[in-house]
């Protein structure tokens, strides 16, 4: 077979992963353009009956859908910031060495996220009001969600570093290079692929998060989008359809955006910088 | 009338005081929708020098990050709580005790107030709160389906054996059709489906073990077993379960009042809606009840201004159900007709439902006792377990709850 | 003090600062809420005395209470296997996605950027959808099942206390593979052409090629990959809440469902709190698997 109908096999092939993998995506958008008693129809329908358009047009309306995006957007970068410049030092330094510290070290970073967010979020509320923080709600979120996504960040960055050879690092020192500027000049560049993917998911973390940011931030104004949409869950009566459109809006673009960057990054420099 | 002169003596009492500098409160709530919110706009909005800022929690962490809250003094001043949450705050003092003032208050008649949503707000013989609104469940059926199955439409099952009967005559599996849906889950919406028939039988949360009891449990297992319902009725909730009446999927469900607006909306055949039947014919009747109370926390800096919302709010009474479409809890409200006359229809029903309507609890510790609950009827209807001996189990743990 | 500044910049110094810079912040917020729970695990801690930090001390109590209980059993079992079934099946999903997208044929990278979409959805909404793609009357999985003639009759993988925990895991293994397969693909991506190329050149075939070269070369990747899948899952608990409420009858109950069910359902935090020191102890392992296996790392 030729590369080239090699190539066109494997595509079809991938399609066909991505459609099976996605329906579920798929079926979000369907819903969201359901009426709330058409979702639990027998046999399901796979295309809207009578599409419900308005479903968006109403959320748009109710529910200030910029102004959750945008508090999601400054959570989300916040920690991202904050667990980029915490944590990767951190896993350069467990990357390099190996003795009883670095394993001490290593363990206990892996520990500390042991814990799901609904079980430390009662002592980590109790703590901020404590101290005040509950005063800067965003801020406040942003500290506690970055403690969940920092290990996480620490350990895969460390696997970054982990493939970035020696012998580089000692060359660049040998040219004259303090250590902070061979870290700086020579290991982070060659590195950046693994980190920024991590980033990329620690910021998918960050604004997706839910627990944290619902008890931590009070004020409807500063709530981010995740909170935004359960304002349609209500005891007893639930808008499915505004809820999915809701996710639509937001996780369209994001999507988009994240297919375009993860290429970038995955299959970014990497044969190049070694020599 | 009465209304007209609470409302304009409730601003009139505002207006003179002038006791009122700028105050603002606030008050934590499920849905920005819900009366309370709107009601919170309105009277912020009114020239009384008091701003109520409302905000939004979900259902779910509604009573955890309550807990939360007071634990670390960050409480609101007012909140609407589900009302069998209401004891656990008032039982512990963390709600304020409004008696004395509902006594001398010109508005809000305690008297009026029916027996369950009543109970839901007392504690030791003080009044912790008032109710918003109140909902129970009844049955819905679909008339076309009833015709189509030879069964009358307009005289729907009374007794559990009809209840069975009809539900065996309407099951159509061919069809996609299953005689009932409701909700047999393990969480508050499961046992808040099922006290009502343990209730009905004669017993109830203090005594889920009293003979009679079984039968109830044996009629939702026959339910299951049969293939009357659906097998999913162990995991799903009252919505998705009548969202599958509304698509034609079953011929009856059991839900209440806040399912009118979507099924008015969706439905495209004639349904109705009819008391829950009774064990036999003369048997009690029994209903759950729920929906929210309005409370005000005993560490709040501006009690007076607090219990004047919740005056307004009482004054508001009669927009309970044209605006917001929920029952009001106090006898005597007439409910103005919607221009639908199915959902009129279904609204009489409710609220003479309502009157059977019994409180789950009151009891601080009611998460566990509705716990037990579930335990017993999800072991039941997965065949791990006899009737009578899972209440049994069930009853023990209650007793030491209660003790 | 000009030599520790120099260290600072240079030696022992800098390195020391940048490692205790984060393990301060975690502690500050993740291990001081970490104690707590273990210490709560120890007294009686009731609704209202969350705030304080001083409660009754029932010694074990709450472990004797927890082991007796006829449902630990259940859950242990659950969670192991939960746990052992979605770590494996994630992993060998995401290793082939990897491999199959590093082949680079044209498109493939796009394609692979849309396997994350589980991650871009809110845990709300994809525990729904997969509470509605499991349904056993208006699921769409029995009907394509039922349409191509694969079963006779809807399974309630919801509700039917043998498939409760599998419809779970179901969801659960979407929802982990893109993780797996996106760090993965990173690794591989890390990994020189020119070894390939000369191993091609000295004769290997596809099979030695992956197992000499590809395999021993992800190992940083792969350890942090299973240490971190091991602990988000044993974090899942949106997918619980959503698909069966740990039921029906305790059927798909697992640990840190549990102990959510103990802390907020029926507010008893001692017993929750026992239940995430258990998890705790659990964790240890595997972190000290982890960190052993780092041992055996090649550094180039």
């Amino acid at each position: 077979m030729t590369r080239v109908n090699a190539n066109r096999v494997m595509l079809v092939i991938a399609i066909m992963l991505a459609a099976l993998y996605l329906f579920p995506l798929y079926w979000m958008y369907v819903t969201s353009l359901k009426t709330n008693s058409s979702i639990f129809a027998v046999p399901p329908e796979f295309l809207p009956g009578e599409p419900q358009w308005e479903n968006y047009a109403t959320i748009w309306d109710v529910a200030n859908i910029p102004r959750f995006i945008w508090n999601s957007l400054v959570i989300a970068t916040g920690v991202t910031v904050i667990t980029g410049i915490v944590g990767a030092g951190a896993a350069y330094v467990l990357a390099r060495y190996r003795n009883g510290w670095i394993d001490a070290a290593l363990f206990t970073v892996l520990m500390l996220q042991v814990l799901p967010p609904s079980l430390m979020v009662t002592p980590i509320f109790v703590g901020f009001a404590w101290i005040g923080l509950l005063d800067f709600p965003r801020f406040a979120a942003i500290l506690a969600i970055s403690a969940k996504t920092m290990p996480f960040f620490v350990i895969l960055c460390r696997a970054a570093f982990m493939t970035i050879p020696r012998e580089l690092e000692e060359a660049a020192l040998v040219d004259g290079n303090s250590r902070a500027g061979a870290f700086f000049m020579i290991v982070l560049p060659l590195a950046r692929n693994g980190i920024l993917i991590s980033a990329l998911l620690v910021f998918m973390q960050g604004f997706g998060e839910y627990v944290y940011s619902a008890s931590i931030i009070a004020d409807n104004r500063l709530q981010p989008a995740s909170i935004g949409m359960t304002n349609f869950l209500q005891p007893n009566v639930v808008n499915w359809n505004a809820i999915m459109a809701f996710a639509a809006t937001y996780v369209t673009p994001i999507l988009a955006a994240f297919v375009l960057l993860q290429r970038q990054i995955v299959n970014g420099l990497t044969a190049g910088a070694l020599k | 009338m009465k209304r007209l002169i609470g409302a304009s003596a409730l601003a009139l009492a505002l207006s003179t005081t002038g006791a009122f500098a700028q105050v603002t409160l606030t008050l934590w709530t499920e849905s920005a929708t819900a009366p309370e919110s709107v009601f919170a706009q309105e009277f912020s909005d009114m020239d009384n020098g008091i701003t109520v800022d409302v905000r939004e929690i979900r259902f779910d962490d509604l009573v955890t990050d309550t807990l939360r809250a007071v634990a670390t003094r960050t409480n609101p001043d007012l909140i609407a709580i589900d009302n069998p949450d209401h004891a656990a705050f008032a039982a512990r003092g963390a709600f304020l005790d409004i008696s004395d003032r509902i006594a001398t208050s010109d508005v809000i008649d305690i008297d009026r107030v029916f027996d369950g949503p009543r109970a839901s707000l007392t504690w030791d013989d003080a009044i912790y709160g008032i109710p918003r609104a109140s909902n129970t469940i009844a049955l819905y059926y679909n008339k076309d389906m009833y015709e189509a199955a030879g069964l009358d439409p307009d005289n729907p099952p009374q007794t559990w054996d009809e209840l069975l009967e009809a539900a065996r005559a309407l099951t159509d599996p061919d069809n996609d059709v299953y005689g009932i849906a409701f909700s047999a889950r393990a969480s508050e919406e499961g046992t808040f489906q099922f006290l009502p028939w343990a209730q009905m039988a004669g017993g109830g949360f203090e005594n889920i073990n009293a003979d009679g009891v079984a039968d109830a449990l044996e009629l939702w297992k026959a339910f299951l077993d049969e293939g009357l319902a659906s097998p999913d009725t162990l995991t799903r909730g009252q919505w998705d379960s009548t969202g599958t009446f509304n698509g034609g999927n079953a011929a009856m469900a059991i839900s209440g009042p806040w399912e009118l607006g979507r099924m008015a909306a969706d439905a495209d055949f004639e349904w109705g809606v009819t008391l829950l039947p009774v064990k036999e014919e003369g048997g009690p009747r029994a209903s759950a009840l729920g929906d929210f109370n309005l409370a005000v926390f005993a560490n709040t800096e501006h009690p007076d201004e607090a219990f004047a919302f919740l005056e307004y709010m009482v004054s508001q009474v009669d927009r309970v159900w044209p605006e917001f479409t929920r029952l009001p809890s106090f006898a005597g409200v007439e409910l103005a007709p919607t221009g639908d006359a199915r959902i009129d229809e279904a609204a009489q029903v409710f609220t003479e439902q309502l009157s059977y309507a019994r409180n789950r609890g009151p009891h601080p510790d009611w998460p566990r006792i509705s716990s037990a609950i579930q335990d017993a009827f999800q072991s039941v209807l997965t065949d791990q377990a006899e009737a009578q001996d899972a209440l049994d189990r069930a009853q023990d743990q209650i007793e030491g709850i209660l003790n | 003090m000009g030599r520790w500044v120099q260290g600072l910049r240079d030696g022992i110094g800098f390195d020391t600062m940048l490692v205790l810079f984060a393990l301060l912040y975690l502690f500050f917020f993740a291990g001081l809420p970490l104690i707590y729970n273990i210490v709560i695990s120890f007294q009686s801690v009731d609704v209202f005395s969350l705030g304080s930090l001083v409660h009754p001390v029932v010694g074990i109590d709450n472990y004797t209470a927890i082991f007796a209980d006829p449902l630990a059993q259940r859950v242990l079992i659950n969670t192991l296997i939960f746990t052992i079934g979605s770590v494996t099946i994630q992993f060998t999903f995401g290793f082939a996605l990897a491999l199959f997208f590093h082949q680079r044929f044209p498109g493939a990278t796009w394609i692979r950027g849309l396997f994350l979409a589980a991650w871009v959805m809110p845990g709300l909404v994809v525990g729904v959808l997969w509470n509605w793609l499991l349904s056993g009357d208006f699921g769409v999985i029995n009907h394509v099942l039922e349409s191509v003639g694969l079963i006779d009759e809807p399974v309630f993988w919801r509700s039917d206390v043998d498939t409760s925990l599998y419809s779970v895991l179901i969801a659960n293994i979407w929802y982990g593979t893109p993780f797996n397969m996106i760090l993965l693909a990173v690794g591989l991506a890390a990994i020189p052409d020119d070894l390939y190329e000369a191993a091609e050149l000295d004769g290997a075939t596809a099979f030695q090629r992956f197992w000499t070269i590809t395999l021993p070369m992800m190992r940083p990747t792969i350890g942090a990959v299973l240490a971190l899948g091991t602990i988000f899952t044993l974090q899942q608990f949106d997918l619980f809440a959503a698909i069966t409420q740990g039921g029906p009858a305790g059927s798909s109950t697992v640990a840190q469902y549990w102990s959510w069910e103990l802390s907020f359902r029926e507010f008893d935090f001692g017993r929750g709190a026992v239940i995430s020191v258990l998890m705790i102890v659990v964790v240890l392992f595997v972190s000290l698997i982890y960190v052993r296996s780092t041992k055996a790392e090649t550094q180039l």
